[in-house]
Protein backbone atom coordinates (compact mmCIF):
# COMPACT_ATOMS: atom_id res chain seq x y z
CA UNK A 1 0.00 0.00 0.00
CA UNK A 2 1.39 3.55 -0.66
CA UNK A 3 2.16 5.54 2.18
CA UNK A 4 -0.10 8.68 0.44
CA UNK A 5 -3.10 6.27 0.29
CA UNK A 6 -2.55 5.35 4.11
CA UNK A 7 -2.52 8.73 4.94
CA UNK A 8 -5.88 9.14 2.90
CA UNK A 9 -7.19 5.86 4.77
CA UNK A 10 -6.21 7.15 8.35
CA UNK A 11 -6.98 10.76 7.85
CA UNK A 12 -10.85 10.17 8.75
CA UNK A 13 -10.33 8.32 11.77
CA UNK A 14 -8.09 10.08 13.22
CA UNK A 15 -10.09 13.11 13.05
CA UNK A 16 -13.33 11.48 13.84
CA UNK A 17 -10.78 10.30 17.05
CA UNK A 18 -9.67 13.50 17.78
CA UNK A 19 -13.05 15.37 17.82
CA UNK A 20 -14.50 11.93 20.13
CA UNK A 21 -11.75 12.71 22.48
CA UNK A 22 -12.36 16.67 22.58
CA UNK A 23 -15.76 16.20 23.05
CA UNK A 24 -15.55 14.18 25.84
CA UNK A 25 -12.78 15.82 27.22
CA UNK A 26 -15.00 18.99 27.30
CA UNK A 27 -17.53 16.78 28.87
CA UNK A 28 -15.47 15.16 31.62
CA UNK A 29 -13.73 18.70 32.25
CA UNK A 30 -14.26 20.97 34.42
CA UNK A 31 -17.02 22.64 32.59
CA UNK A 32 -18.81 19.13 31.72
CA UNK A 33 -18.48 17.93 35.08
CA UNK A 34 -19.91 21.79 36.51
CA UNK A 35 -22.41 20.80 33.93
CA UNK A 36 -23.23 17.21 35.16
CA UNK A 37 -22.74 18.30 39.10
CA UNK A 38 -19.99 15.70 39.43
CA UNK A 39 -15.89 16.58 40.11
CA UNK A 40 -14.16 17.32 37.24
CA UNK A 41 -11.34 14.61 35.56
CA UNK A 42 -7.96 16.64 36.19
CA UNK A 43 -8.72 18.28 39.95
CA UNK A 44 -8.60 22.11 40.09
CA UNK A 45 -5.13 23.19 40.11
CA UNK A 46 -3.68 25.58 42.63
CA UNK A 47 -1.68 28.72 41.43
CA UNK A 48 1.36 29.20 42.87
CA UNK A 49 3.44 32.15 42.21
CA UNK A 50 6.72 31.29 44.13
CA UNK A 51 8.45 28.33 43.40
CA UNK A 52 7.99 25.48 45.78
CA UNK A 53 10.83 24.06 47.64
CA UNK A 54 11.46 20.10 46.90
CA UNK A 55 14.63 19.56 49.05
CA UNK A 56 15.57 19.70 51.78
CA UNK A 57 12.28 17.46 52.93
CA UNK A 58 12.32 19.61 56.22
CA UNK A 59 11.85 22.80 54.47
CA UNK A 60 9.30 21.17 51.77
CA UNK A 61 7.44 19.70 54.61
CA UNK A 62 7.61 22.98 56.17
CA UNK A 63 6.42 24.71 52.92
CA UNK A 64 3.57 22.13 52.54
CA UNK A 65 2.06 22.70 55.94
CA UNK A 66 3.17 18.57 56.63
CA UNK A 67 5.96 19.31 59.10
CA UNK A 68 7.50 21.87 61.56
CA UNK A 69 9.35 24.57 59.74
CA UNK A 70 12.89 25.11 60.89
CA UNK A 71 13.36 28.06 63.28
CA UNK A 72 15.37 30.09 61.28
CA UNK A 73 13.06 30.95 58.64
CA UNK A 74 9.78 31.37 61.11
CA UNK A 75 10.66 35.17 61.54
CA UNK A 76 8.57 37.75 59.91
CA UNK A 77 7.78 35.36 57.05
CA UNK A 78 5.31 32.49 58.90
CA UNK A 79 3.19 35.23 61.00
CA UNK A 80 1.95 36.71 57.74
CA UNK A 81 0.91 33.89 56.18
CA UNK A 82 -0.54 32.54 59.18
CA UNK A 83 -2.32 35.51 59.35
CA UNK A 84 -3.61 35.12 55.71
CA UNK A 85 -4.23 31.79 56.10
CA UNK A 86 -7.09 33.08 58.99
CA UNK A 87 -8.41 35.87 56.63
CA UNK A 88 -9.09 32.95 54.49
CA UNK A 89 -11.01 31.56 57.29
CA UNK A 90 -12.59 27.75 57.05
CA UNK A 91 -13.61 27.63 53.96
CA UNK A 92 -9.80 26.48 52.79
CA UNK A 93 -9.06 23.81 55.28
CA UNK A 94 -5.93 23.04 53.32
CA UNK A 95 -2.58 24.59 54.71
CA UNK A 96 -1.52 27.17 52.76
CA UNK A 97 2.01 26.90 50.69
CA UNK A 98 4.25 28.74 52.72
CA UNK A 99 6.75 31.02 50.44
CA UNK A 100 10.42 30.78 51.31
CA UNK A 101 12.04 33.53 53.14
CA UNK A 102 14.01 35.83 50.63
CA UNK A 103 17.56 34.57 52.55
CA UNK A 104 16.16 30.93 52.87
CA UNK A 105 18.52 28.55 50.55
CA UNK A 106 16.66 24.98 49.51
CA UNK A 107 16.49 23.55 46.29
CA UNK A 108 13.45 24.65 44.41
CA UNK A 109 11.30 22.77 41.62
CA UNK A 110 12.48 25.69 39.09
CA UNK A 111 15.67 25.46 40.74
CA UNK A 112 15.89 21.74 39.72
CA UNK A 113 14.43 21.94 36.64
CA UNK A 114 16.59 24.57 35.89
CA UNK A 115 19.63 22.66 36.26
CA UNK A 116 17.91 19.34 34.43
CA UNK A 117 17.40 22.17 31.40
CA UNK A 118 21.49 23.07 32.13
CA UNK A 119 22.66 19.29 31.74
CA UNK A 120 20.34 18.95 28.37
CA UNK A 121 21.88 21.85 26.51
CA UNK A 122 25.31 20.80 27.83
CA UNK A 123 24.41 17.54 26.45
CA UNK A 124 23.22 18.37 23.23
CA UNK A 125 26.22 21.31 22.52
CA UNK A 126 28.50 18.48 23.68
CA UNK A 127 27.60 15.86 21.70
CA UNK A 128 26.38 17.97 18.97
CA UNK A 129 29.82 19.43 18.46
CA UNK A 130 32.24 16.65 19.35
CA UNK A 131 32.98 15.27 16.10
CA UNK A 132 33.74 18.39 14.68
CA UNK A 133 34.41 18.05 10.58
CA UNK A 134 34.47 20.53 7.85
CA UNK A 135 31.74 18.25 6.39
CA UNK A 136 29.20 17.95 9.07
CA UNK A 137 26.59 15.21 9.91
CA UNK A 138 22.79 15.95 10.68
CA UNK A 139 23.44 16.52 14.02
CA UNK A 140 26.36 18.69 13.73
CA UNK A 141 24.46 20.81 11.41
CA UNK A 142 22.00 21.02 13.95
CA UNK A 143 24.09 22.55 16.20
CA UNK A 144 25.58 24.72 14.29
CA UNK A 145 22.28 25.93 12.24
CA UNK A 146 21.31 27.20 15.69
CA UNK A 147 24.83 28.62 16.52
CA UNK A 148 24.91 30.46 13.06
CA UNK A 149 21.76 31.54 13.26
CA UNK A 150 21.98 33.40 16.65
CA UNK A 151 25.49 34.85 15.16
CA UNK A 152 23.67 36.12 11.84
CA UNK A 153 21.17 37.44 14.20
CA UNK A 154 23.48 39.29 16.51
CA UNK A 155 25.64 40.08 13.53
CA UNK A 156 22.69 42.42 12.13
CA UNK A 157 22.20 44.13 15.29
CA UNK A 158 25.73 45.10 16.53
CA UNK A 159 27.85 44.03 13.15
CA UNK A 160 30.06 41.20 12.80
CA UNK A 161 32.84 41.83 15.46
CA UNK A 162 30.97 42.86 18.13
CA UNK A 163 28.65 39.53 17.66
CA UNK A 164 31.46 37.31 17.38
CA UNK A 165 32.61 39.22 21.01
CA UNK A 166 28.50 38.75 22.56
CA UNK A 167 27.74 35.45 20.90
CA UNK A 168 28.69 33.10 24.24
CA UNK A 169 26.22 35.30 26.61
CA UNK A 170 23.75 35.93 24.37
CA UNK A 171 23.75 32.67 22.99
CA UNK A 172 23.94 31.34 26.14
CA UNK A 173 20.55 33.38 27.03
CA UNK A 174 19.27 32.89 24.27
CA UNK A 175 19.53 28.51 24.41
CA UNK A 176 18.79 28.65 28.53
CA UNK A 177 15.49 30.55 27.88
CA UNK A 178 14.61 28.88 24.91
CA UNK A 179 15.30 25.23 26.16
CA UNK A 180 13.96 25.61 29.64
CA UNK A 181 11.09 27.04 27.89
CA UNK A 182 10.40 24.14 25.81
CA UNK A 183 11.13 21.40 27.96
CA UNK A 184 9.06 22.58 30.64
CA UNK A 185 5.84 21.47 27.81
CA UNK A 186 6.89 17.55 28.54
CA UNK A 187 4.44 16.30 30.23
CA UNK A 188 6.83 15.12 33.05
CA UNK A 189 7.28 18.14 34.33
CA UNK A 190 3.37 17.65 34.83
CA UNK A 191 2.73 14.94 36.68
CA UNK A 192 6.64 14.36 38.66
CA UNK A 193 5.73 15.30 42.25
CA UNK A 194 5.21 14.90 46.24
CA UNK A 195 2.00 13.10 46.21
CA UNK A 196 0.06 14.06 49.55
CA UNK A 197 -3.73 13.00 50.03
CA UNK A 198 -3.65 11.36 46.14
CA UNK A 199 -2.71 14.80 45.09
CA UNK A 200 0.70 16.63 43.85
CA UNK A 201 1.62 18.97 46.55
CA UNK A 202 4.52 19.99 44.95
CA UNK A 203 5.91 19.26 41.53
CA UNK A 204 9.41 18.16 40.95
CA UNK A 205 9.81 20.40 37.67
CA UNK A 206 8.66 23.27 37.29
CA UNK A 207 9.29 25.49 34.20
CA UNK A 208 12.30 28.02 35.68
CA UNK A 209 10.44 30.49 33.82
CA UNK A 210 7.57 30.77 36.11
CA UNK A 211 10.46 31.71 38.95
CA UNK A 212 10.92 35.49 39.36
CA UNK A 213 14.89 34.54 39.86
CA UNK A 214 15.55 32.86 37.01
CA UNK A 215 14.40 35.86 34.68
CA UNK A 216 15.90 37.92 36.90
CA UNK A 217 19.32 36.37 37.15
CA UNK A 218 19.43 36.24 33.33
CA UNK A 219 17.98 40.47 33.54
CA UNK A 220 21.41 41.14 36.09
CA UNK A 221 23.93 38.87 33.14
CA UNK A 222 22.06 40.91 30.80
CA UNK A 223 22.48 44.23 32.54
CA UNK A 224 26.46 43.29 33.67
CA UNK A 225 27.45 42.43 30.37
CA UNK A 226 25.96 45.62 28.28
CA UNK A 227 27.31 47.64 30.89
CA UNK A 228 30.48 46.19 31.22
CA UNK A 229 30.45 46.51 26.91
CA UNK A 230 30.06 49.82 27.42
CA UNK A 231 32.65 50.67 29.57
CA UNK A 232 35.05 48.63 27.44
CA UNK A 233 34.31 50.81 24.47
CA UNK A 234 34.23 54.16 25.94
CA UNK A 235 36.19 54.01 29.46
CA UNK A 236 35.00 55.97 32.43
CA UNK A 237 33.29 58.42 29.69
CA UNK A 238 30.90 55.54 29.35
CA UNK A 239 29.00 57.36 32.60
CA UNK A 240 29.20 60.88 30.91
CA UNK A 241 26.26 59.42 29.58
CA UNK A 242 24.09 59.57 32.71
CA UNK A 243 26.16 62.06 34.59
CA UNK A 244 26.29 64.92 32.00
CA UNK A 245 28.02 67.90 33.70
CA UNK A 246 30.06 69.29 31.23
CA UNK A 247 27.84 71.97 29.84
CA UNK A 248 26.82 72.62 33.39
CA UNK A 249 31.01 73.17 34.49
CA UNK A 250 31.22 75.36 31.08
CA UNK A 251 28.84 77.53 32.74
CA UNK A 252 25.70 77.26 30.67
CA UNK A 253 23.04 76.28 33.41
CA UNK A 254 19.67 76.09 31.29
CA UNK A 255 21.57 73.35 28.91
CA UNK A 256 23.49 71.79 31.85
CA UNK A 257 20.39 71.32 33.91
CA UNK A 258 18.61 69.57 31.15
CA UNK A 259 21.58 67.56 30.60
CA UNK A 260 21.65 66.46 34.36
CA UNK A 261 17.73 65.35 33.75
CA UNK A 262 18.40 63.54 30.43
CA UNK A 263 21.12 61.61 32.00
CA UNK A 264 19.05 60.72 34.89
CA UNK A 265 16.30 59.34 32.79
CA UNK A 266 18.60 57.20 30.82
CA UNK A 267 20.38 55.97 34.63
CA UNK A 268 16.99 54.96 35.64
CA UNK A 269 16.16 53.93 31.70
CA UNK A 270 19.37 51.43 32.49
CA UNK A 271 18.14 50.55 35.56
CA UNK A 272 14.58 49.85 34.34
CA UNK A 273 15.85 47.44 32.26
CA UNK A 274 16.50 44.62 34.66
CA UNK A 275 12.95 45.17 36.06
CA UNK A 276 11.04 44.83 32.55
CA UNK A 277 13.76 41.85 31.32
CA UNK A 278 12.73 40.20 34.30
CA UNK A 279 9.18 40.92 34.31
CA UNK A 280 8.81 39.93 30.82
CA UNK A 281 10.12 36.93 30.53
CA UNK A 282 8.79 35.80 34.32
CA UNK A 283 5.04 37.14 33.35
CA UNK A 284 4.94 35.75 29.78
CA UNK A 285 6.00 32.08 31.20
CA UNK A 286 4.25 32.30 33.99
CA UNK A 287 1.04 33.24 31.83
CA UNK A 288 1.82 30.63 29.86
CA UNK A 289 2.09 27.64 32.12
CA UNK A 290 -1.38 29.15 34.66
CA UNK A 291 -2.90 28.91 30.78
CA UNK A 292 -2.07 25.43 29.91
CA UNK A 293 -2.82 24.27 33.49
CA UNK A 294 -6.42 26.01 33.60
CA UNK A 295 -6.73 24.76 29.36
CA UNK A 296 -6.08 21.18 30.97
CA UNK A 297 -8.55 21.40 34.15
CA UNK A 298 -11.19 23.23 31.90
CA UNK A 299 -11.11 20.44 28.88
CA UNK A 300 -8.14 17.88 29.36
CA UNK A 301 -8.13 16.70 25.74
CA UNK A 302 -6.60 18.03 22.24
CA UNK A 303 -7.52 21.81 22.99
CA UNK A 304 -4.71 21.78 25.22
CA UNK A 305 -2.85 20.99 21.67
CA UNK A 306 -3.99 24.64 20.81
CA UNK A 307 -2.55 26.23 23.67
CA UNK A 308 0.94 23.92 23.45
CA UNK A 309 1.55 24.86 20.05
CA UNK A 310 0.78 28.47 21.17
CA UNK A 311 3.40 27.81 24.05
CA UNK A 312 6.31 26.79 21.47
CA UNK A 313 5.75 29.58 19.92
CA UNK A 314 6.00 31.88 23.30
CA UNK A 315 8.92 30.32 24.28
CA UNK A 316 10.85 30.50 20.71
CA UNK A 317 9.74 34.94 20.78
CA UNK A 318 10.80 35.38 24.52
CA UNK A 319 14.05 33.67 23.88
CA UNK A 320 14.68 35.61 20.77
CA UNK A 321 13.37 38.86 22.40
CA UNK A 322 15.72 38.31 25.57
CA UNK A 323 18.82 37.92 23.72
CA UNK A 324 17.74 40.34 20.74
CA UNK A 325 16.83 43.67 23.48
CA UNK A 326 20.46 42.09 24.64
CA UNK A 327 21.97 42.87 21.64
CA UNK A 328 20.20 46.32 21.05
CA UNK A 329 21.10 47.58 24.40
CA UNK A 330 24.49 46.29 23.83
CA UNK A 331 24.54 48.16 20.55
CA UNK A 332 23.56 51.39 21.82
CA UNK A 333 25.96 51.42 24.89
CA UNK A 334 29.06 50.53 22.56
CA UNK A 335 28.06 52.66 19.90
CA UNK A 336 26.16 55.75 21.50
CA UNK A 337 28.50 58.16 21.39
CA UNK A 338 28.24 58.12 17.79
CA UNK A 339 24.52 58.87 18.04
CA UNK A 340 25.69 62.39 19.65
CA UNK B 1 9.13 39.96 48.22
CA UNK B 2 8.41 36.78 49.46
CA UNK B 3 5.25 36.33 47.85
CA UNK B 4 6.37 36.79 44.21
CA UNK B 5 9.08 34.31 45.44
CA UNK B 6 11.97 36.36 45.08
CA UNK B 7 15.04 34.86 46.48
CA UNK B 8 18.47 35.74 47.15
CA UNK B 9 19.93 32.20 46.98
CA UNK B 10 18.34 31.06 44.28
CA UNK B 11 18.92 34.05 42.76
CA UNK B 12 22.35 33.68 43.17
CA UNK B 13 21.81 30.03 42.07
CA UNK B 14 20.93 30.75 39.08
CA UNK B 15 23.70 32.74 38.12
CA UNK B 16 26.03 30.60 39.38
CA UNK B 17 24.35 28.13 37.21
CA UNK B 18 24.08 30.64 34.47
CA UNK B 19 27.93 31.12 34.18
CA UNK B 20 28.69 27.37 34.40
CA UNK B 21 26.63 27.08 31.37
CA UNK B 22 28.48 29.86 30.06
CA UNK B 23 31.92 28.59 30.33
CA UNK B 24 31.29 24.81 29.38
CA UNK B 25 29.42 25.99 26.56
CA UNK B 26 32.20 28.59 25.56
CA UNK B 27 34.75 25.86 25.71
CA UNK B 28 32.95 22.74 24.31
CA UNK B 29 30.48 24.82 21.87
CA UNK B 30 30.51 28.06 20.86
CA UNK B 31 34.75 28.35 20.87
CA UNK B 32 35.13 25.09 18.34
CA UNK B 33 32.51 25.77 16.68
CA UNK B 34 33.32 29.09 15.34
CA UNK B 35 36.21 27.52 14.74
CA UNK B 36 35.46 25.07 12.31
CA UNK B 37 32.96 28.11 10.67
CA UNK B 38 35.64 29.90 10.22
CA UNK B 39 37.62 26.84 9.04
CA UNK B 40 34.66 26.35 5.76
CA UNK B 41 34.67 29.84 5.18
CA UNK B 42 38.25 30.08 4.08
CA UNK B 43 38.26 26.74 3.06
CA UNK B 44 34.88 27.87 0.60
CA UNK B 45 36.67 30.89 0.09
CA UNK B 46 39.86 29.12 -1.01
CA UNK B 47 37.65 26.84 -2.64
CA UNK B 48 35.71 29.01 -5.29
CA UNK B 49 38.90 31.34 -6.05
CA UNK B 50 41.02 27.86 -6.61
CA UNK B 51 37.73 26.81 -9.12
CA UNK B 52 38.25 31.14 -11.13
CA UNK B 53 41.32 30.10 -11.52
CA UNK B 54 40.97 26.98 -12.85
CA UNK B 55 38.02 28.61 -14.93
CA UNK B 56 40.32 31.14 -15.99
CA UNK B 57 43.35 28.99 -17.00
CA UNK B 58 40.97 26.91 -18.90
CA UNK B 59 39.75 30.00 -21.01
CA UNK B 60 43.06 30.83 -21.57
CA UNK B 61 44.21 27.68 -22.85
CA UNK B 62 41.22 27.69 -24.92
CA UNK B 63 42.00 30.80 -26.39
CA UNK B 64 45.86 29.40 -26.98
CA UNK B 65 44.49 26.07 -28.72
CA UNK B 66 41.86 28.06 -31.18
CA UNK B 67 44.93 30.50 -31.92
CA UNK B 68 46.91 27.59 -32.57
CA UNK B 69 44.29 26.11 -34.50
CA UNK B 70 43.68 29.10 -36.83
CA UNK B 71 47.47 29.32 -37.16
CA UNK B 72 47.54 25.85 -38.60
CA UNK B 73 44.68 26.56 -40.84
CA UNK B 74 46.16 29.50 -42.56
CA UNK B 75 49.78 27.80 -42.45
CA UNK B 76 47.62 24.90 -44.23
CA UNK B 77 45.61 27.52 -46.79
CA UNK B 78 49.05 28.96 -47.65
CA UNK B 79 50.82 25.68 -48.04
CA UNK B 80 48.03 24.81 -50.24
CA UNK B 81 47.78 28.02 -52.32
CA UNK B 82 51.11 27.18 -52.80
CA UNK B 83 50.87 23.69 -54.10
CA UNK B 84 48.14 24.82 -56.30
CA UNK B 85 50.04 27.96 -57.74
CA UNK B 86 53.13 25.52 -58.50
CA UNK B 87 50.86 23.14 -59.91
CA UNK B 88 49.49 25.51 -62.11
CA UNK B 89 52.68 26.55 -63.05
CA UNK B 90 54.08 23.38 -63.61
CA UNK B 91 50.73 22.26 -65.85
CA UNK B 92 51.58 25.52 -67.82
CA UNK B 93 55.13 24.87 -68.62
CA UNK B 94 54.12 21.19 -69.75
CA UNK B 95 51.61 22.29 -72.00
CA UNK B 96 53.90 25.02 -72.98
CA UNK B 97 56.41 22.32 -73.88
CA UNK B 98 54.31 19.69 -75.20
CA UNK B 99 52.75 22.35 -77.35
CA UNK B 100 56.60 23.90 -78.69
CA UNK B 101 57.56 19.75 -79.02
CA UNK B 102 54.22 18.84 -81.39
CA UNK B 103 54.50 22.16 -83.73
CA UNK B 104 58.05 21.42 -83.69
CA UNK B 105 56.72 18.04 -85.00
CA UNK B 106 54.06 19.31 -87.19
CA UNK B 107 56.63 21.30 -88.73
CA UNK B 108 59.02 18.45 -89.27
CA UNK B 109 56.30 16.05 -90.78
CA UNK B 110 55.19 19.29 -93.14
CA UNK B 111 58.90 19.96 -94.01
CA UNK B 112 59.12 15.93 -94.57
CA UNK B 113 56.07 15.89 -96.48
CA UNK B 114 57.03 18.63 -98.81
CA UNK B 115 60.10 17.16 -99.77
CA UNK B 116 58.63 14.01 -100.21
CA UNK B 117 56.00 16.04 -102.40
CA UNK B 118 58.75 17.29 -104.56
CA UNK B 119 60.91 14.43 -105.11
CA UNK B 120 57.55 12.63 -106.53
CA UNK B 121 56.05 15.22 -108.49
CA UNK B 122 59.92 15.83 -109.34
CA UNK B 123 60.09 11.96 -110.62
CA UNK B 124 56.32 11.92 -111.84
CA UNK B 125 57.28 15.19 -114.38
CA UNK B 126 60.29 12.87 -115.34
CA UNK B 127 58.72 10.17 -116.31
CA UNK B 128 55.74 12.25 -117.80
CA UNK B 129 58.54 13.65 -119.64
CA UNK B 130 60.32 10.64 -120.80
CA UNK B 131 56.66 9.16 -121.57
CA UNK B 132 55.72 11.96 -123.46
CA UNK B 133 58.87 12.19 -125.18
CA UNK B 134 58.49 8.39 -125.87
CA UNK B 135 55.17 8.89 -127.04
CA UNK B 136 55.48 11.95 -129.03
CA UNK B 137 58.89 9.65 -130.61
CA UNK B 138 56.23 7.24 -131.18
CA UNK B 139 53.41 9.53 -133.00
CA UNK B 140 55.47 11.41 -135.29
CA UNK B 141 58.03 9.27 -135.53
CA UNK B 142 61.39 11.22 -135.29
CA UNK B 143 64.02 11.95 -132.88
CA UNK B 144 64.29 15.06 -131.00
CA UNK B 145 66.82 16.69 -128.65
CA UNK B 146 65.65 15.20 -125.95
CA UNK B 147 67.08 18.24 -123.51
CA UNK B 148 64.57 21.16 -125.73
CA UNK B 149 62.16 18.98 -125.05
CA UNK B 150 62.23 18.64 -121.34
CA UNK B 151 62.61 22.63 -121.42
CA UNK B 152 59.77 22.84 -123.84
CA UNK B 153 58.02 20.68 -121.40
CA UNK B 154 58.53 22.47 -118.27
CA UNK B 155 57.47 25.18 -119.72
CA UNK B 156 54.21 23.73 -120.73
CA UNK B 157 53.68 21.88 -117.44
CA UNK B 158 54.66 25.62 -115.69
CA UNK B 159 52.27 27.21 -117.86
CA UNK B 160 49.87 24.42 -116.45
CA UNK B 161 50.95 25.37 -112.86
CA UNK B 162 49.52 22.52 -111.26
CA UNK B 163 52.40 20.03 -110.69
CA UNK B 164 54.69 23.13 -110.11
CA UNK B 165 56.41 21.74 -106.34
CA UNK B 166 55.31 24.82 -104.51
Amino acid sequence: MKPQSLMKRLLLPVALGLVILGLSGCFVGAIGSAVRGTSPFVAQPEIHLPSQPVFPQEVRDCHLGLGPCPEDDSHGVTEPVKAKDAAHGAAEAKPHAKPLGAMQFAVTNTLLAAWFATLVIILFFVLGTRKRSLVPGRFQGLVETLIEGVLSFATGVVGAEMARKALPVVGTIFFFVLFNALLSLFPFYQFLGFVQDGEIKAHLLRSPGTDVNMPMALALVSFAFVEYWGLRAHGLGYFKKFFAFGKLLKGNILGGLIDLFVGFLELISELVRVVSFTFRLFGNMTAGEILVVMVTFLAPFVFIQIFFALELLVALIQSVIFAGLTLVFLSVAVHHEEHH
Amino acid sequence: MTALGINIPSLIAYLVNFVILLGVLYLFAYKPLLKVLDQRSERIRESLAAADQAREAAASSQATIQQQLDEARRQGQHLLDQAREAAGRYREEEMGRARNEAEAFVARARTDIQRERDAAIDEVRTHFGDLAITAAEQVIKKSLDRTAHHALIAQVLEEGGSLKPS
